[in-house]
């Protein structure tokens, strides 16, 4: 077996962490994350309020625990989103070559000609913001890349004889792609995807940030980085706090994305066995 | 005094899983303008060897040694010193050695300005001649080219031009051949065989081909394991081997210039374990003269490991029992095809010009149980062939009858069940996330032949088939060896019960030992359950051992074909005889005379029109070649040979190997 590379640990732990706060995020926090407390109000970090509070004497480190399943479900829902569309799609371009190709890649390069806020904007303007359209959003952003990868992983493994056996035996393409190509696509695929979950993560705050995400009273990290930008000189930690629990998130779920390509690089596999 | 001086040198590298001795107190001496051939197969740390007297061997590598002396001085000290100036190097793939993105005259100037000191013009004229003195023509314009814009046998020319560039007194040669097509291997040799005798170069040959090193060189070290196992003066070494491995090395070897022979002689099992080395002889597990004093260390008395050298020398090399017979070919064709066409390159979405055709009009017959051997040199579109008679590639014309049947561009499940096929690389030819048993049981039920527990009997019994035991059912490819995961791609193609099967290389990625248990295996199958083979290989050897007729095959189209035995003797084509010439046989120095050498390589462009071997036939007779296409002669029983010299004086042609 490989060793499990310590990036991967460190990482798996912090986004575990993570995790675990934002689930229990209503159990654990201090204060409701949004009563107000006009006596409190733009409190500096204390023992009573961890991270400060608010213009609205509202608790931070209380609504920063609750804005964090915001962005977590942001980043892997709609990575996920990405993965499910854009793999399918530059499998069977990958497959089919000709015209089917040019078509699904074509069509992928106008997607990517499309900036992301802007593609974000223009699918949010049509509708009413909310996490699962923002989520949606930016899924949609990121299926170009999958499918780019995809095809590129497929075609590779294409190549292979051991497709062109499946070939000789008159498989179909569902076969060839499910069976054969699939489970020899998915080292790639996963080490690309925990690399792309942290753009979703920024672009999710970044819209968010826009006013194209949760609304207010609703608390989530870019939201409330917006929200500070009055108060950035008299109370930067308003902003501060949320901005860097994403940080925090963002490097631990880089450093897991490299752990995995370390564990999954097959470059780094099948010596000496 | 010898120029190169080693004594016990050992090796280990550090891995994760503890250190793997590759080299165990290996000497060796070459003396002023000797030429030392080191062999052994893949895993016996000879290129080891090379790196350890460059000092590249990297990081983890502990290396000690009693000894490592080029004229005098320590190379463990002045290896950085002298390399590439005292000592050159020519690597196996000319192509990964040159830079892409650097003229051919500026790589092999590049030494010169380097070690030597010279301006940038002087050098790049220096090189412009080594580069002519390497046998190149218009060496000008190859020095202003690029390496993308040459051909693999240039290209090897220009890496020893370099490596040549500061006049060094040692070449060190991995494998310098290896990557080349048969006619293009046999220039390098003259080559480097005139260079030995004009400059006076000393050279280590490393080589896992027993016939290049029989050509070049004058003494023989064989190494099994990171040990010396035997070593002496090159042609005796040869001809009368004493240690067991070097015997059964020579045993294994399929020769052309023996023909079909009933049976080759596989050393059973593998390397041994470089973590624990044996202090006895670590060939004993693979000896079949092995006694219980073998367990004892073996000093290298006479030029030989083995304490039974002696004793053993009359007994011969067990040859596994002939496979019993049951059918024998019949003249029924299974498989006719018939001017089989394909061009690639053209008629993309912005690229309207006509492709390359890879295969022009061929024809073709396969008998039930019979072997059709495909030799030729590499691009002569062999492999698409292969496909285009599975129809795994569309033809863009031509027609494919099979057991009397047409077969349409889209096969039926019948003529997939029927026609399979075996690839050449096994790490690529099994998916490394399906175990044995599922890659195996897949056919089965894809085909319905069997499923449950049937299907289980039936993978045991194709395991059983390739000799493989049943436990490697839940095997995955990863954690079998390079022959067997090529038994189990054997065994996938058999599980539908083919009647034909097309062998893509099939034993070429394998070792000399492993390549002649595949090959039996390969015999006895054709044997006992009649299934035709079209053997596609470049290795006219394992052709003339296993084909009952073979084809040669050039830029497309088929110049001969016959009878094996036919195709082999006289009358050749041109090219057939030219191929049969350029092939290194040991023991075979004596017609050094008689070569026939061809010049550029099937890349080297012609027109249209005419004899497609025309513009590197050395038999050309003048301008009808160029022009007319040639008419086939026919010889005997079904021997015919696309060619315009008369049939009396290709009748004439004398013996093209050394009998």
């Amino acid at each position: 077996m490989n060793r499990i590379p310590r990036t991967l640990l460190v990482g798996g732990v912090i986004v575990g962490v993570i995790c675990i706060l934002a689930a229990l995020g209503p159990w654990i926090a201090p204060f409701e994350p949004d009563a107000f407390n006009m006596r409190a109000r733009l409190q500096p970090p204390s023992t009573t309020y961890w991270f400060g509070t608010d213009e609205f004497g509202r608790d931070v480190f209380s609504r920063v625990l609750a804005g964090a399943h915001h962005s977590l479900l942001m980043g892997f829902g709609a990575t996920i989103i990405s993965l499910v569309i854009g793999v399918p799609l530059g499998l069977i371009a990958a497959f089919r070559r000709g015209w089917t190709e040019e078509a699904i890649m074509r069509g992928v390069d106008l997607m990517i000609s499309i900036p992301p806020v802007l593609l974000g904007l223009l699918i949010l303007a049509v509708t009413e913001p909310g996490l699962l359209k923002t989520m949606l959003a930016v899924g949609l952003v990121y299926v170009p890349i999958m499918t780019r990868v995809a095809r590129a992983v497929g075609l590779d493994l294409l190549a292979e004889d051991f497709v062109e056996a499946a070939r000789a035996r008159g498989e179909g393409g569902f076969h060839i792609l499910a069976r054969e190509i699939l489970p020899n696509a998915w080292p790639p695929l996963i080490v690309e995807t925990s690399l792309r979950v942290t753009f979703a993560i920024l672009l999710g705050s970044a819209l968010s940030f826009l006013g194209l995400g949760p609304q207010p009273p609703d608390s989530e990290w870019g939201l409330m980085i917006a929200e500070s930008r009055p108060f950035i000189s008299e109370a930067p930690w308003i902003g501060l706090a949320p901005g860097l629990c994403l940080c925090l998130l963002l490097i631990a779920v880089n450093v897991v994305g490299e752990g995995l390509r370390d564990l999954l690089d097959p470059r780094l596999r099948g010596r000496g066995h | 005094m010898s120029l190169l001086n080693i004594q016990g040198l050992s090796l280990s590298y550090a891995t994760q899983r503890g250190a793997v001795h590759a080299l165990q107190d290996v000497s060796l001496r070459i003396p002023r303008g000797g030429a030392m051939g080191l062999v052994g197969e893949s895993g016996s740390g000879k290129s080891s060897v090379v790196l350890a007297l460059l000092g590249l061997l990297g990081e983890g590598a502990a290396l000690t040694s009693d000894k490592l002396d080029f004229d005098g001085k320590d190379l463990r000290q002045a290896a950085e010193r002298l390399r590439g100036r005292r000592i050159g190097v020519v690597f196996q793939d000319p192509a990964a050695a040159l830079n892409p993105s650097l003229t051919i005259g500026f790589q092999v100037a590049e030494p010169l300005i380097q070690h030597r000191g010279l301006a940038r013009e002087a050098a790049l004229a220096r090189a412009e001649s080594l580069l002519g003195e390497m046998g190149i023509t218009r060496a000008a314009e190859v020095a202003r080219a690029y390496p993308h814009q040459l051909s693999g046998g240039m290209k090897q020319r220009a890496v020893i031009a370099t490596a040549l560039a500061c006049e060094p007194e040692l070449l060190l040669l991995d494998e310098p051949t290896t990557a080349l097509d048969v006619t293009v291997e046999a220039q390098i040799l003259d080559l480097l065989e005139k260079l030995r005798h004009e400059r006076g170069v000393s050279m280590l040959l490393v080589s896992h081909n027993l016939g290049i090193v029989d050509r070049l060189c004058d003494e023989l070290t064989v190494l099994y394991a990171g040990r010396v196992v035997e070593q002496g003066p090159c042609a005796e070494t040869l001809s009368t081997p004493r240690h067991p491995y070097t015997r059964g090395l020579l045993a294994a070897l399929p020769r052309v210039d023996r023909g079909r022979m009933a049976r080759l002689a596989p050393i059973p099992g593998g390397l041994p374990d470089l973590k624990q080395p044996t202090p006895g002889c670590n060939f004993q597990p693979r000896c079949p003269f092995a006694v219980e004093a073998c367990a004892t260390p073996q000093p290298l008395l006479d030029g030989v490991r083995c304490h039974r050298a002696a004793e053993i020398a009359g007994q011969p090399w067990p040859i596994p029992e002939l496979g019993e017979s049951v059918v024998r070919p019949v003249p029924e064709a299974l498989l006719q095809a018939e001017g089989l066409t394909r061009s690639f390159g053209g008629g993309g979405l912005f690229n309207k010009r006509a492709g390359i055709r890879a295969v022009d009009g061929v024809s073709l017959q396969i008998g039930r149980g019979e072997v059709l051997g495909l030799v030729g040199e590499s691009g002569c579109g062999k492999s698409t062939l292969g496909r285009l008679v599975l129809r795994l590639l569309g033809a863009d014309s031509g027609r494919i009858d099979f057991d009397g049947k047409n077969i349409p561009a889209e096969a039926s499940s019948e003529f997939r069940r029927r026609a399979q096929i075996v690839f050449q690389n096994p790490d690529s030819s099994l998916n490394p996330r399906q175990t044995v048993d599922e890659a195996l049981r897949r056919p089965l039920t894809r085909f319905g032949i069997a499923s449950g527990a049937k299907a289980t009997r039936e993978v045991e019994r194709l395991l059983e088939l390739v000799r493989l035991p049943a436990s490697y059912r839940s095997r995955y490819p990863h954690q079998m060896s390079g022959g067997e995961k090529q038994r189990i791609g054997i065994a996938r193609a058999l599980a539908s019960r083919p009647d034909f099967l097309v062998c893509d290389e099939a034993v070429s990625a394998l070792d000399v030992s492993v390549q002649a248990a595949v090959l039996n295996l390969l015999t006895d199958l054709r044997d006992r359950l009649g299934v035709a083979y079209l053997f596609i290989s470049h290795d006219i050897g394992v052709v003339a051992h296993i084909a009952d007729r073979i084809a040669v095959m050039y830029r497309g189209a088929i110049v001969e074909e016959g009878p094996a035995a036919a195709v082999l003797a006289p009358p050749y084509h041109p090219y057939t005889e030219a191929l049969l010439s350029a092939v290194p046989v040991v023991g075979a120095q004596s017609r050094a005379e008689s070569r026939i050498r061809l010049k550029g390589d099937v890349s080297t462009a012609p027109g249209e029109g005419g004899c497609r071997f025309a513009h590197r036939c050395p038999r050309r007779m003048g301008n009808i070649c160029d022009t007319l296409t040639p008419p086939v002669r026919e010889f005997g029983t079904a021997h015919r040979i696309a060619c315009h010299i008369p049939a009396e004086e290709l009748a004439a042609m004398p013996s093209a190997m050394a009998v």
